[in-house]
């Protein structure tokens, strides 16, 4: 058996393991790929740069936990710019797994940082179900459909809410998800109220993403790992994307070679054996 | 790090482990894993589901605030259980038409709305050469990509001739599209494994190193 019969019939596992290998290694020993800023990533930077400081905008935490190397540094990220500007931010999730912990544990760590004060400078609502009612109802009140925050504090208790009952006294709605919900905000919240939307998605649901951006329905996008970096750059955080930007582009560049060697592999054996009978 | 701390991180390097054992071959630490995982998951979503849909949004509005009129949606809610019992399972069709035409009501607004006319307005740009050639190639790309696209898709005449040949300029749009998901998808991918490596390296590792 010839070498590129081996490669053809190659275990899997050794795949696995060069993949393991690929990500170990920049974490024991630091390369620093540069991280290039997207023209997406900077329209979101400067959507929230422009807005007056104070401004009230909305941050949601619609990710499930598996998904928290992609969108958790995007959270941190863009509650660092918010706080910085002295926003008021109201998180919510429409993910009812881990969602409203996520949210309650990023925004207090990160509001600490800038002595920002529950109640009067953030509020988390936490999880309702049934998103598309959650979406329609808050155009009209919030306090209808979130009686109380996460914490079950009635939101006529917190200081911030006495400012804010619908999406007319939301500046920017900033959505960090990993699955369509998106789509919702953009075509109940967006499309009906007019409120701007900007997004930081995980990657798989990224490039669904893009004509929106062109079409100026989303005001700046953030994709998957890449995107969280961007932004940490643009931020001035160094977080766990831009520190996992190395492991990523090794891996690409595995990847790369994977395909290119699996397809030479693939024309050789199939001159000698017919093509189709490849395992 | 406190105990319970430690614990934590031990328990999810523990379960993160065994799930990854699959790349080696199935073996009882996946199964074990896999089965913690769903029933930790349905358990916590019917506690929720509980506290903030059924308390929150109905039982408490109703005997505190006297919003008795929830009782409706709240009947409604109850008949979908008729489908455990084949002899009155059709009862739980009233809930099941309610909800779907109240659902594509919403749709059929937010779908035209927020989609299809604004993606049909981005779609007709300026071909105007002031706008500079860049500008003008890209927007052909766009229109020639939604033509070709949407002739693709179009299957009441055979695909022969013109019809035919847009058909393919369509096929390749589709697959370079096709091809950009995929590369996503690889990063997203290589993205939990960093997440779960990093745990893996210095939650988990630096656990191990204070402990002895």
């Amino acid at each position: 058996m010839g070498f590129w019969d081996k490669l053809a019939n190659l275990d899997r596992r050794w795949i696995y393991l060069s993949v393991a290998i690929s990500v170990i290694f920049p974490m024991l020993f630091v390369i620093k790929f540069p991280v290039e800023i997207s023209p997406e990533a900077r329209q979101l930077y400067n959507a929230v740069e422009s807005l007056p400081d104070s401004s009230v905008v909305f941050l949601t935490f619609d990710y499930y936990p598996s998904t928290l190397a992609e969108t958790e540094p995007m959270s941190i990220a863009a509650l660092n710019q918010m706080f910085r500007k002295n926003m008021k931010v109201i998180t919510m999730t429409t993910i009812p797994l881990g969602g409203p912990s996520i949210a309650e544990r990023v925004t207090r760590m990160v509001a600490e940082k800038y002595n920002k004060v529950y109640g009067v400078d953030y509020v988390n609502l936490g999880y309702k179900a049934n998103y598309v009612a959650v979406l329609k109802g808050m155009g009209s009140s919030i306090e209808s459909i979130y009686p109380s925050d996460n914490r079950g504090t009635p939101l006529k208790d917190l200081p911030l809410m006495n400012k804010v009952k619908n999406y007319n006294d939301i500046k920017f709605i900033y959505v960090v998800a990993d699955n369509a919900i998106v789509d919702y905000w953009i075509s109940i919240v967006n499309a009906q109220y007019k409120t701007p939307v900007g997004a930081g998605m995980t990657a798989v649901m990224a490039p669904k993403m893009y004509p929106f951006v062109q079409a100026g329905q989303l005001t700046g996008l953030l994709g998957g790992m890449k995107g969280a970096a961007e932004y940490e750059e643009l931020v001035g955080v160094k977080g766990t994307a831009i520190r996992g930007m190395d492991a990523q582009s090794l891996v690409h560049l595995l990847i790369i070679g994977f395909v290119i060697l699996g397809n030479i592999s693939y024309f050789v054996t199939r001159k000698k054996t017919g093509p189709g009978v490849m395992k | 790090m406190t105990l319970v701390e430690q614990l934590q991180i031990w328990l999810g390097a523990f379960l993160v482990l065994s799930l990854f054992s699959f790349l080696y071959k199935d073996n009882p630490f996946y199964k074990f894993a896999e089965h913690i995982f769903a029933g930790l998951s349905a358990g916590y979503y019917i506690g929720l589901i509980w506290q903030n849909v059924i308390i929150q949004q109905l039982i408490d509005p109703m005997f505190d605030q006297g919003r008795w009129w929830l009782v409706f949606p709240g009947l409604l809610g109850l008949l979908m259980f008729a489908r455990f019992f084949p002899k009155w399972s059709w009862i739980s069709r009233i809930s099941l038409a309610f909800i779907m035409g109240n659902t594509a009501g919403v749709f059929l607004i937010s779908q035209l709305h927020g989609i299809v006319l604004p993606q049909t307005v981005a779609t007709m740009l300026s071909l105007d050469p002031r706008n500079g050639f860049g500008t003008v190639l890209l927007a052909l790309i766009v229109v020639c990509g939604v033509i070709s696209t949407l002739v693709y898709f179009y299957f009441s005449k055979e695909h022969k001739g013109i019809l035919g040949g847009t058909a393919k300029v369509g096929i390749w749009f589709i697959m370079i599209s096709f091809g950009a998901h995929f590369g996503y998808t690889v990063m997203a991918r290589i993205s939990l494994l960093i997440g779960q490596v990093r745990f893996l390296m210095f939650d988990w590792g630096g656990s191990i190193k204070q402990l002895f």
